[in-house]
């Protein structure tokens, strides 16, 4: 039944060529929009190397002191002492890393000038993400404890250091004036992860922190492993408790110290903004994202059921036909949507096809920093659903209109 | 011959309802991406109220340097910048340097008016280094230590605000932490800081006294400079800076970026957004135009036999094709009479915060469009439609 239900769709789209191409040009359009802007999503906080466990990590990077007398705000990055203070003692979660932000430094080759971003990480960092290793392999804790002048470069830095990305392991690189001993390479990291993007890592004990400064604000972060996804709730909890007792800067000028852990989703939310409520903004984001969705889909949908209702009317004798020799208006309404969603389909992989040849144009344009957009199953399942709904979408209407005409009028081959 | 084309359409309005709304619909996104265009057009085109062509930003880190001691570094770093050759004038100044993406802004109060302003923190020589126009009174300069309230310079936009049309030069204004400013001067255009992009508000800048935060742990500022270069100056003077700095400060860390690099990173910032949507908006429309040419063809093929009959009784081809072309932008009349109640609710309800000759430019211009990509849509078939012989069409039926 679907087989010929799909072979009597082929011929109706073979039969009216520009038809055809408007229905197909609409739906693949739409869908390769909707594809690259779910890849970039996916990108930002899906799990990618090197937020590969993404479903049981906490990020704690921004802190927010408030005034007394709702008399405004201070925003800004924790800095290390905070951290260790508030966040290394927690004892819920299964592994803390503190690390800072990535900052510019410069390396020279020759006389050239190397713009090297540097981040200082403890070991734990390379337990709780897992980076893909070409050469070599991590720092440890203890390395880290005992001040240790080692490095892991990603592989732009090494090509661009050394000339090259094997053999390099035991080499010095020198960057601000001070020397590091190569201990690693990994595959570089696009910008967009700015958790974890660097050019080149480095032990925490050699930078100039303090753990024992007062203030709270710095450039740093911390990322919290739980030991399962169900435990996040309970570390968040325990955070929070810690959070509540943490004593303000100065009792006369401020009222309260707000800092939260929240997933990457929730954390980058909050990053761009600049929130400092207990409601991270992501389900106000979701509602606005599936509304501005729907609308943006809205469009292309009317435009097929437009089409779509103009060629079935073409179909009217069939219809009579089927009607007459005893169809129900169930079998033709299940006909037509049938029809449609193998349409719609066809237009998703179209929509595949072109969004993979988008993302690649975004990538080599170099628009994006490091990017490397791709597809992968989870876009695919995606746009697959996206499809589905659209054809769903576009279909009932003149499905049910087709129903609705008369026998002896859709002989006749009149209009409704 | 107009009514007739309304009847035309009031009897097949269960037919006609899917292209009315398509119509809608479409009116409305043009009608928003049309504001949006047109207001960033607006800013783009004001004044910016500084140049920044030839000035640099240094940022600098101390380099864990105690606090107390990064005072008098700056202070002496300052004076050797300036007599570096190349180099014009140099000012402190705290991290909202201009496109940065970084801003503060705090309330004003004068008399009953208030207002909240953008606050800017800069060293003396800032106005030769941005190249400011004053419409009356002074920069600030050495003599401003001592003066009994901290001196202001204030945007016209913030003076508009705070004094209206009465005198600004000499009052006091009451800002940060309830402390009494006096104003000094008043800049002849507004000073948008966050780039060409930015609405047109209030700016308000304070002399730098202290240059770096003092004891207070929760200021988290580094010391910055913005400076003027001979147009002549290249990189050799960028490298050369970099080395004095370090000598000079004992090791303090710079970073030279020039303005008009820091203004293309903002730039991006702006348009990329803007251009993706001018894109998505692009392919709606041409995807809505496709489907109205689509559907016009198929409908005036359907009426193959009234077309012959009129033909037959002495309707010339320019009649019928007109016919077709009235009935198209009688619907779109419709569909765009619903599409401007809706755009009206838009300064009505303040949807988007944009001011209303811009509301009303835009709804001209998405109302001519409409006009115009429907036309465009209807002008074949009504052509194919006027070719129609009638012996052939009407032998069909």
């Amino acid at each position: 039944m679907l087989l010929s239900y799909l072979k009597i769709a082929w011929k109706v789209l073979l039969r009216r060529k520009f038809f055809t191409f408007i229905s197909l040009f609409g739906i693949s359009f739409t869908l390769m929009i909707l594809l690259v802007v779910y890849a970039l999503y996916d990108h930002t906080v899906g799990p990618h190397t090197p937020e590969k466990k993404v479903d049981r990590l906490l990020f704690i990077n921004r802190a927010t002191v408030s005034y007394k007398n709702d008399n405004g705000t201070n925003n800004g990055t924790v800095s290390y002492s905070f951290l260790e203070r508030y966040v290394r003692p927690l004892r819920t979660p299964e592994k803390i890393s503190i690390s800072t932000y990535f900052s510019s430094t410069a390396a020279y080759v020759g006389t050239q000038k190397l713009d090297v971003d540097l981040k200082y990480t403890d070991g734990q960092f390379w337990q709780v993400l897992d980076f893909d290793f070409v050469e070599g392999r991590p720092y440890t804790p203890s390395e880290v404890q005992s001040g240790a002048h080692v490095a892991v470069l990603n592989e732009r830095t090494c090509r661009a250091y050394f000339g090259t990305i094997s053999g390099v392991l035991g080499k010095t690189i020198e960057t601000d004036r001070v020397r590091y001993q190569v201990i690693g390479v990994v595959k570089d990291i696009p910008g967009m992860r700015f958790n974890s993007y660097a050019d080149m890592w480095a032990p925490l004990s050699t930078s100039t922190l303090d753990a024992k400064e007062p203030g709270y604000f710095g450039n740093c972060m911390a990322i919290v492993q739980a030991r399962t996804p169900a435990d996040i709730p309970a570390v968040q909890a325990e955070f929070n408790r810690v959070v509540d007792q943490v004593p303000v800067p100065d009792p006369k000028k401020h009222a309260k110290v707000y800092v939260y852990a929240g997933t990457l989703l929730s954390s980058t939310v909050r990053w761009f903004n600049n929130n400092s409520t207990p409601d991270d903004g992501v389900a106000a984001l979701t509602g606005k994202v599936a509304l501005l969705t729907l609308l943006f889909m809205l469009l292309p949908a009317l435009n097929l059921i437009n089409v779509n209702v103009s060629r079935m009317l073409e179909r009217s004798s069939e219809i009579g036909v089927r009607k007459a020799f005893g169809a129900t208006s169930g079998t033709l309404i299940r006909q037509f949507l049938v029809e449609n969603v193998f349409l719609t389909l066809l237009g998703g992989v179209l929509g595949l096809v072109l969004a993979s040849v988008v993302l690649h144009l975004i990538d080599s344009s170099g628009f994006i920093p490091y990017t490397t957009l791709t597809l992968n199953p989870r876009i695919f399942a995606g746009g697959l659903l996206l499809s589905l709904l659209f054809g769903v979408l576009s279909g009932v209407y003149p499905a049910y209109k087709m129903s609705k005409l008369q026998a002896v009028q859709a002989l006749k081959g009149g209009r409704n | 011959m107009i009514r007739h084309l309304f009847t035309l359409i009031w009897n097949r309005k269960r037919a006609n309802f899917l292209l009315v709304t398509e119509i809608f619909f479409a009116f409305v996104v043009l009608f928003v991406l049309g504001s949006l265009l047109v207001d960033n057009y607006r800013k783009y085109t004001a004044p910016l109220g500084y140049t920044y062509e030839h000035v640099w930003q240094i940022d600098l880190d101390p380099n864990g340097q105690p606090i107390s001691r990064q005072d008098a570094t700056f202070e002496r770093l300052i004076q050797l910048l300036k007599a570096v050759s190349g180099v014009r004038s140099v000012a402190a100044t705290r991290s909202n340097t201009p496109f940065s993406f970084s801003d503060s802004s705090t309330d004003f109060k004068a008399g009953s008016k208030s207002t909240n302003s953008d606050i800017y923190i800069v060293g003396d020589d800032m106005q030769d280094v941005l190249s400011l126009q004053l419409a009356e009174g002074r920069w600030f300069n050495r003599h401003d230590e001592v003066a009994a309230h901290p001196p202001l310079v204030i945007s016209q936009e913030a003076r508009q605000a705070l004094f209206a049309k009465g005198p600004a030069l000499g009052k006091t204004v009451r800002g940060l932490d309830n402390q009494d400013f006096q104003v000094v001067g008043v800049l002849a255009t507004s000073y948008r800081g966050r780039g060409e992009f930015q609405e047109l508000e209030p700016a308000i800048f304070l002399r730098s006294a202290k240059l770096v935060g003092s004891a207070d742990t929760t200021s988290f500022d580094q010391p910055r400079l913005l400076i003027r270069v001979q147009p002549t100056a290249t990189a050799e003077l960028e490298q050369r800076l970099t080395k004095e700095i370090a000598a000079v400060t004992g090791g303090w860390k710079s970073t030279v970026i020039t303005l008009p690099e820091q203004r293309t990173i903002r730039m991006k910032f702006a348009l990329a957004p803007m251009g993706g949507m001018v894109l998505v908006c692009g392919f709606l429309i041409f995807n809505v135009a496709l489907g109205l040419f689509g559907v016009l063809w198929y409908n005036i093929s359907q009426r193959r036999a009234e077309i012959g009959l009129r033909r037959a009784i002495g309707a010339t081809g320019s009649r019928i094709s007109g016919q077709f072309l009235g009935e198209i932008l009688v619907v779109t009349t419709f569909g765009l009479a619903f599409g401007l109640l809706v755009a009206a609710q838009f300064p009505l309800l303040g949807v988007m915060n944009i001011r209303l000759p811009v509301y009303l430019a835009s709804m001209a211009l998405a109302t001519a469009l409409v006009y115009v990509l429907t036309a465009i849509c209807a002008l074949y078939p009504s052509l194919l439609a006027a070719r129609i012989r009638p012996a052939v069409a009407l032998r069909e039926e």
